[in-house]
């Protein structure tokens, strides 16, 4: 059986293990969170590396995508490179695939997605496969990156502006410590409440919320009319509460195993484990044939029923 | 080592930039904050405020800042006319800045919307 470990910095709540099979072979998929302590996180890696088949990073980015342009987060690197002999993702190269591939099939195989939709993303820049994507099908698009990562009541509608805004933020923005720009640990499991009230009208004008699932959670308002949301890393808690506050249909780009969505980071390594190839060797092509293979498509469910 | 007015005159080149930049005074509307410069070598005390979108200097403190930046003077100097960004030093611990953590990251956004690349 190979061995698939998530490391991640975001709140151990979402501990979770499987058994799972891909393509014939057993797969024991598990995701270990360390509340936010990033020395934790490391003497994780350093127990883990050499010992299991292939080792994810959640909770944190290691590479963000502009367009042909990569930007490491500091932070993220230092955990990469934590690792010396086992294969270690961040996810960033299956997202790229995956996202781009559920906004296709959303578009063509449901009516969740459409010219004109509007479509709020909490954060861009960590999913510009998917930006991309629903900005090229016309979709009305809010970037919500200075909104929510910053604070600065400034929706971007376009991608020429999001790609200028972030080419010239983003060199120094992955150099701060990443608790600054991105909730983690205990922060992921609470609101902010003087966020939440001061940005709702962005998440009740839109049809869709999409983008990383701690981020969209901390902003939400209560009182949603049935909007979708597009994510992943869902827990069934978090099934409850997007419930509660009102969303009508979630759909995660990550298979569902035993009621959860795992993040990209875990099922990226998956699929490193299952090709048996460095991650520097794969193609985005190679990821597509073998999301086919697998039959991975977004999971989308009903929410009000 | 800068000077009190070259320290003076990099807030005002940052000031000029920002207050010719329409799209940062629309993003920074609802930002009303006072932002006091320090120099650690010299004696150099600048106020920075925000106030609608707009930003104003002064040279001298107030008393009630919302953030307060801290540094050397040339790191000062070098940063507001936006030879460095503010990371680095940051980050190694020569600037040191007291305010909220959301503060801190507008202040930052700020600069590198002015000299970003």
């Amino acid at each position: 059986m190979k061995r698939v470990v998530s490391v991640s910095l975001g709140s151990s709540k979402r501990d979770h293990k499987v058994v799972t099979e891909l393509l014939g072979e057993k797969f024991e998929i598990a995701r270990v969170g360390t509340d936010g302590d990033f020395n934790r996180a490391l003497e994780l890696l350093h127990e883990l590396d050499g010992k299991v088949d292939a080792i994810g990073l959640g909770g944190i980015d290691v590479y963000l995508f502009v367009k042909e342009k990569r930007y490491a987060i500091k932070d993220g690197l230092r955990l990469l490179e934590a690792v010396k002999t086992t294969p270690v993702v961040d996810g960033s190269g299956l997202k790229n695939t995956l996202e781009r591939e559920a906004v296709r099939i959303l578009a063509e195989e449901t009516g969740l997605l459409k010219k004109g939709t509007k479509v709020l993303m909490v954060s861009s820049v960590d999913r510009f496969g998917m930006a991309e994507a629903m900005a090229e099908m016309d979709c009305d698009m809010t970037f919500g990156d200075l909104i929510f990562a910053a604070g600065i009541p400034y929706p971007i509608k376009t991608m020429v502006e999001l790609e200028e805004i972030a080419n010239k933020t983003l060199p120094e923005f992955t150099q701060m410590p990443f608790h600054m720009i991105y909730p983690t640990g205990k922060k992921q499991d609470t609101q902010d409440d003087a966020k939440v009230e001061k940005f709702a009208g962005y998440y009740l004008d839109a049809e869709v919320i999409a983008g990383d699932f701690h981020l969209i959670r901390r902003f939400m308002p209560a009182g949603l009319k049935g909007q979708t949301i597009l994510t992943n890393t869902t827990t069934r808690d978090d099934i409850d509460f997007l419930r509660a506050k009102g969303a009508g249909t979630l759909v995660t780009t990550t298979p569902e195993y035993e009621g959860r969505s795992f993040g990209t980071n875990v099922m990226e390594a998956a699929l490193l484990a299952v090709l048996g190839k460095p991650w520097e060797e794969i193609t985005p092509q190679e990821y597509l044939d073998l999301l086919h293979r697998l039959n991975f498509k977004p999971r989308i469910l009903s929410l009000q029923e | 080592m800068a000077t009190h007015d070259e320290l003076t005159e990099s807030l005002k080149a940052f000031m000029d930039s920002y207050n010719k930049n329409e799209r940062l005074k629309v993003m920074n509307r609802d930002w009303n904050r006072v932002v006091v410069v320090k120099a650690t070598d010299i004696d150099s005390l600048h106020t920075l405020t925000v106030l609608d979108g707009v930003v104003s200097l002064r040279e001298g403190a107030s008393g009630q800042p919302d953030l307060t930046v801290i540094s050397d003077s040339e790191t000062l100097a070098d940063m507001f006319y936006g030879d460095i960004t503010p990371t680095e030093p940051y980050n190694n611990g020569t600037l040191r800045i007291m305010g909220s953590e959301d503060d801190i990251v507008r202040l930052d956004f700020i600069s590198l919307m002015i000299w970003g690349e």
